[in-house]
Order: structure tokens, then sequence, then C-alpha cells
């Protein structure tokens, strides 16, 4: 079940979709379902690029990112994201991705340690459901990210 | 305020024509040669025509398939056209979409140099009329083309050029599913400028049918939204001259919500065109096949296409479009698209489908869509500006039409939808959207029914769009 408080009042999120990809439906769940859990959400909806991600990070001092790819283009959009967050000294916050997020099937665990090769705390890749996310977060929001 | 008007019409249009025509890729197009052209098809060409034969409980039928190379799209189209399609598709890719050409024709020289797809449709504007008239010689049916096109007018001068006489679309219904930021009075006005070009091309013999995407974003949308969209676009296009038009739903989920939904936009249809002097125009019912997400398992998709085509027999849909097995899996083969047509064809046949079936549930939904459809419009028809689609416009940025799960940055997004235990679309938040206090009352009385209010909603609502999966 998912944490019923969040342990900080309340967690700033960023969310949106990366690349030029359209696919709304995830990203309204997500809003959503973050709303429910007690999180300030800021969602910046489909077609963006990194830099958006980043600059809305600092505009509303972002305790943590949520990217989506639904269309697969993450892997292309996703490389080396966290560089830019760390050269405006927002290398703490949490970057978290998930969705069909590269092209074709391959083995999760790979999907996994090359997202995090780009500095995500967190990877899901093809998970149906946002819960196991929000548990995450309310933990990694105690003591920094813990995925292995 | 603003009714719609036969005093609506452009007036004009032959400069911005020019201009559209000017483009390289028309080709130097001459509209009198295209007359010519469409004067000189098979009468069966003409979608009129072909709904003029249908039989009662056999709605005709429709896949889908756009393929970038030209040989592989004949091969298609005569394929489909074997299968015993009624209508032969012809899909439109997504970069064309946008008025990307350029990207289009780099990416169409590469999948015929490499002999693999690169584009997911057909780039009719890449190929150009003369070649595109040349899939379909010797065809004695209608071709539709489906796009998703917010400024579809050189795509539409080319398609009517290649002898299409259908074409799907609409300035709300192309450009809200379909489209982020594309401004929407522009493509209300584009779709004004193909509207008057179909009209301009059309006979009374021959008219070129329009034909408006009612399914939208597919995703919990409730009838009183696809309906009002529906009324508005054939009534835009009923101003500009156009004869013969098809409203469309999509497969709602629900039984009940699918033949209420069908008697009502037919009704209404029909009396809004009268009662705005355009009883000229005719007009016919599409239906959708489950738009939403798929079951990977081939059985079970199989499984959801045959109930379809039932419901799709109970209205006596004009038309049904029609989904293969493999729509959770990527693009269908085309072997897979004409199975698919016979397998629907195969469930109509078999299932004789009685006329007139009703029930008290069906009647209090179709009440109260019926209801909320008439406070929708009468609140458009009720807001100031010169023309119809200006009032059509206002209503959208108002939120008073208000598309769930839309991807425009314009969308109001404050409507919320839900199913009940019947399974129907219910108005959970009705945001700005003009329905009635009484009708509101109705709606949470029938969300009632459903039994898993301790969950949480984003979970309830994960649930109801994965309804079929």
């Amino acid at each position: 079940m998912v944490a019923e408080v969040a342990p900080v009042d309340p967690p700033r999120l960023v969310i949106g979709v990366i690349g030029d990809d359209i696919h709304i439906v995830g990203n309204r769940i997500m809003q959503l379902a973050l709303e429910e859990s007690g999180c300030r959400v800021f969602n910046l909806r489909t077609r963006n690029r990194p830099e958006h991600f980043v600059q809305a990070a600092l505009e509303v001092n972002a305790h943590a990112v949520f990217v989506s790819s639904l269309n697969g283009e993450g892997e292309h959009w996703c490389a080396d994201f966290r560089r830019p967050f760390e050269a405006l000294g927002l290398g703490h916050v949490l970057l978290y991705v998930g969705g069909n997020v590269v092209v074709g099937s391959r083995p999760e665990p790979e999907v996994v340690s090359l997202f995090k090769s780009y500095g995500f705390d967190r990877v899901y890749h093809q998970r149906p459901d946002i819960g196991a996310a929000i548990i995450d977060l309310f933990e990694d929001l105690k003591h920094g990210a813990s995925q292995p | 305020m603003a009714r719609p008007s036969p005093e609506a019409r452009l007036r004009g249009i032959e400069r911005q024509r020019e201009q559209v025509l000017s483009h390289p890729l028309a080709r130097g197009l001459r509209t009198d040669e295209v007359a010519r052209h469409l004067a000189g098809l098979p009468k069966r060409r003409f979608p009129s025509i072909r709904y003029a034969e249908r039989e009662r409980g056999m709605p005709l039928l429709q896949p889908r398939g756009g393929t970038p190379i030209f040989e592989e799209q004949l091969r298609l189209t005569r394929m489909l056209s074997d299968a015993g399609a009624d209508f032969v598709p012809l899909t439109i890719d997504s970069c064309t979409r946008h008025n990307q050409y350029d990207t289009a024709s780099q990416l169409l020289r590469r999948s015929e140099e490499e002999g693999k797809a690169y584009l997911n449709g057909y780039p009719l504007v890449c190929h150009g009329h003369e070649l595109t008239r040349q899939l379909y010689t010797g065809l004695d049916k209608p071709v539709s083309l489906r796009h998703g096109t917010p400024d579809a007018r050189l795509l539409v001068e080319l398609a009517i050029g290649s002898g299409i006489a259908e074409i799907e679309g609409g300035g709300l219904c192309y450009s809200l599913p379909y489209s982020e930021g594309f401004p929407v009075d522009r493509a209300l006005l584009y779709w004004q400028y193909v509207d008057r070009v179909c009209a301009l091309y059309s006979t009374p013999e021959r008219p070129i049918h329009r034909e408006s995407f009612g399914p939208l974003s597919a995703t919990l949308v409730p009838p009183v939204i696809a309906i009002v969209i529906e009324l508005v676009e054939l009534l835009l296009a009923a101003e500009q001259g156009v004869l013969s038009f098809a409203v469309s739903f999509g497969q709602t989920g629900s039984f009940i919500q699918d033949v209420a939904t069908a008697q009502v936009m037919r009704k209404l249809a029909r009396e809004f065109l009268d009662e705005h002097g355009f009883a000229a125009m005719q007009v016919r019912l599409v239906y959708h096949q489950w738009m939403g997400q798929f079951p990977m398992q081939r059985e079970r998709a199989a499984a959801l296409i045959a109930g379809s085509a039932m419901v799709a027999g109970v209205i006596d849909a004009d038309k049904v479009v029609v989904k293969t097995v493999d729509e959770a899996l990527g693009v269908p083969r085309p072997e897979v698209n004409a199975e698919a047509v016979d397998s629907v064809r195969y469930v109509l046949r078999t299932f004789g489908t009685p006329a007139g079936v009703d029930s008290p549930a069906i009647q209090i939904e179709a009440a109260l869509i019926e209801s909320q459809v008439r406070s929708v419009m009468q609140a458009i028809f009720g807001l100031s500006g010169d023309a119809f689609w200006e009032s059509v416009y206002r209503a959208f940025q108002m939120g008073w039409i208000d598309l769930p799960f839309s991807p425009h940055a314009d969308n109001a997004n404050k409507l919320v939808t839900m199913r009940d235990a019947n399974r129907s679309i219910r108005i959970v938040e009705p945001g700005a959207v003009p329905v009635s206090a009484q009708d509101l009352v109705t709606e949470r009385a029938l969300l009632a029914t459903r039994s898993d209010s301790e969950q949480k909603t984003y979970r309830r609502m994960l649930a109801d769009i994965a309804l079929m999966v």
C-alpha cells in the first residue's frame, strides 16, 4: 500500500512526457495519483525537452522530477540527464523515469542500468501502476534514493 | 448570437485556394481537370451511392491501412478490396499530418531505397495526385481519407484530385485528440476551407462526402462531448454547402450507452440540420470498434472485435470501422486487416440483428444524453460572434467543450468522468460544461451503483481505461 503521509509537506514534483511524444493518458493519471497522495504537482504535459524539466525544477524548487516516455524516445533524450541539473546546483533533486522508455523489447536490467548511467535514481520500465513509484518516492524523500 | 447559417459560406476562397495550390507539391493541380476526373469515375466511388444501397442491419465495413511505398499501398488496397471491404482506406503518415512534407519526402525516399516502412502511412502530398489516382484504377467502391491533420488544405485538394470522395476530419476532432498546440481557431478556419472545397467539387448526384471523427481521445469520453463535437462539425460543414456527411462515435464499452448514443446522435443530427435550413444534407452514422487499449492476446482481441461487430449490427450503423487482432502489437499487416474484414462480416451475417432493440435502461440513458446535448448546444448557439465557428471556438476556450485526456494545451481538463456498474461513462465533475443540475444529479445517482468507491480515484480510473484488457 502507498504510505499515507508524505515525509515533507507537500513534496513538490515536476512531471512531464519527454520528446515529441503526445501520449497524455498516463501523464494525467500520474498527476491525479500524485495529488491524491498529497504531492504538489507541476505538470509540463507532453512534448518536452530535457531543459524544460531542469528549468521547471529550478522555478518550483522541486524535490523530484518524474520523466515519462511512452514512444521510446526516452533513450535519445534522457542521455546525461543529470548533468544540467548539477550545473544549476540541483544535483540533489531526485530523478525518476518511467513508461516504455526504449524502443523494442529489451531486458529490464539492461534498461535500468542504462538509465541509471544517465543519472536517474529510479527506473520504471513497462510497469502498469504508479503506486510502487509513490512508495519509493516517499522513502527516498526521507533518506535519498536506495534502488540498487 | 450566431446560429449555423448558409450565409456563413466562405466568400473569396479563390485567392486562398490559389495560394494553397501554388505549393510546388500541388504539381500544378487544376481544379477543372479534377472536376472532370470526378465526373468520369464509377458512381460507386461516391459514398452516398454506396450508402443508399446498404441493407438494414448490415453496416458497411471499412478497415484501416496506409503504408509509404506506392507499390505496397497498391497491394494493400487490392487485398482489402478483395477481402470484401466496402470502403477502401488511405491512412496518411504523421509527418504529412503535421505538414512536414520535407521530412515525409526524406523518409519516403529512405523507405523506397531500403524496402522498409519509415513512415506510418501513405505520404499523399509527396506522391502527388497523378500517381495516387493509379492506386484506384478500376476500383468500384469509395476510398476514405483517414489522417488527423489540423491544416489539411493541401492534403485534401490532392486527395480529391486523386479521386478520393470521402474526407474524414474536422477542426475540433482532428486537433483536440492529435495536437498539443495547433491553434484551434485556425484549425476551425482551415476545416471551413476543406468543407468549402468539398462542396465546390460536389454535385447532387456525386457529392464529396465528409465524415467527422467521434472517438476523439478514445478515453472516457462521455457521450455528450462526442455528440456535441459531431453536431458542431456537421453544422459547420452544412454551412459550407457539404451535401453528404457522417457523424461517428467510438464504442463506449457499455452496450446500453452505445445504443443510446446512436439513437440520440441520429435524432439530433437530423433535427439540427432541418432546423437550420439544411434539409437537403444526407447524414449517416459510423461506429468505430473499441478505440481504447486492446488485449495483447489475439484470441481476446478477436472476441472483442466480434462482440463489437454485434453492437454495430444492433445500432444498425451505416458503417463500422474495424480493428484487427494485432491492434495491441503495432501496425497490422495487410493479411491481418483482410482477416478482420472477413470476421466482422461473418458475425454480422451469422447473427441477424433485430430492429429497434430497446429497454428502460436504454431509454433513461438516451433521455439523459439528449438533455445534456441540448443544454450544451443551446448554450453554444447563444454565444456572441459573427459566425457559428466563432461561437464554437469561444465554447472551447471557456471549457464548455472539454475533452477528457486531450493532449491539447488549451483544453480545459475540468470535466472528470468515470464508469458506473453498467460500464457506462458518467460525469463526476462537469467542469464548465453547461449541463443542467438535474442531469448531474442523475449522473451521480447512476455512478453510485459502482462498488469500488473505497479505492483511490486514479486506480479506479486506470481500471476504467483498461476495461477491455
